[in-house]
């Protein structure tokens, strides 16, 4: 069974890269994948993290890197 | 004479779910709608089932005229094949013009490899490609689940070799320039990335 899952969705590439690059510093688990067909977002990626982690990669983005939307995957 | 759809003052999804119906039943289907979102639904209905349409815009009002055309047969063509299909990568970027995009549009495209339809039946990694199938890649993952649905990999071992790597290798097996060279002659549609 795959954990449930949650996308953070940006408004442009660049601040998804930048978004990648701090998860990365603090060692957080995340995937760049391209935005779920059924959600919309102006920028075509977004990074995927595994739920128990998502309170973390919010905690180290705030401030950070404007964040559009957070969802969760189906 | 095409069939239309008085969607005005209704709340979405029924414009959607509305228009869906017709088209159902009927090659032409005329949409009115007197809101954005639903006018941009309504659109995204059409062209995510291939069919063409054309939007008349008056004041608040909108009025989609989608036809269905023969654009569902055509796309069932163009996915036959007689032979294998195949993916070339040759670098770790996808396109030229900026490497970090590059690297975030190859993890992209691999991703979403797993999910579309034809799956590649065989992939070749080439040049700085090889980078993406050893330890401490990000695509691992995808490539292994691609390799679990059925997708052989094929990764040049000269490449390996010259990036001195041929012991990280973390996906696919090594190849030589004879499987690479038949594997891509052999292709019934050949995609070099």
């Amino acid at each position: 069974m795959m954990p449930p899952r949650s996308v953070l969705l940006f408004e442009s590439v660049s601040a998804a890269l930048q978004a990648e690059k701090i998860l990365k510093a603090v060692d957080i688990a995340h995937k760049i994948i391209p935005v779920p067909k059924h959600i919309s977002s102006d920028c075509g990626v977004c990074i995927r993290v595994d739920e128990e982690n998502l309170d973390r990669a919010l905690q180290a983005l705030q401030g950070r890197v404007v964040l559009q939307d957070t969802r969760q995957l189906p | 004479m095409s069939h239309t759809v008085d969607a005005r003052g209704l709340a979405c999804p029924q414009p959607v779910i509305l228009a869906k119906k017709a088209l159902e039943r009927h090659e032409e289907v005329l949409v009115i709608v007197n809101d954005t979102a639903a006018r941009e639904n309504v659109k995204k209905l059409a062209s995510s089932l291939g069919y063409a349409f054309t939007v008349e815009q008056q004041d608040e009002e909108a009025r989609i005229a989608i036809t269905k055309g023969e654009t569902c047969a055509l796309a069932e063509d163009i996915i036959s094949t007689t032979g294998p299909v195949v993916v070339a990568v040759s670098s770790n970027t996808m396109g030229t013009g900026d490497d970090t995009l590059g690297g975030v549009l190859m993890k992209s495209f691999l991703h979403t490899l797993l999910d579309t339809t034809p799956r590649p039946d065989v992939m070749i990694f080439f040049n700085a490609g090889v980078k993406l199938t050893v330890e401490g890649s990000e695509v691992l993952d995808d490539l292994g689940a691609l390799a679990e649905a059925g997708t052989k990999i094929l990764v040049c071992g000269t490449c390996l070799n010259f990036f001195e790597i041929k012991d990280r290798l973390a996906a696919g097996s090594v190849s030589n320039m004879y499987d690479i060279a038949r594997s891509m002659l052999t292709a019934g549609r050949l995609v070099r990335i």
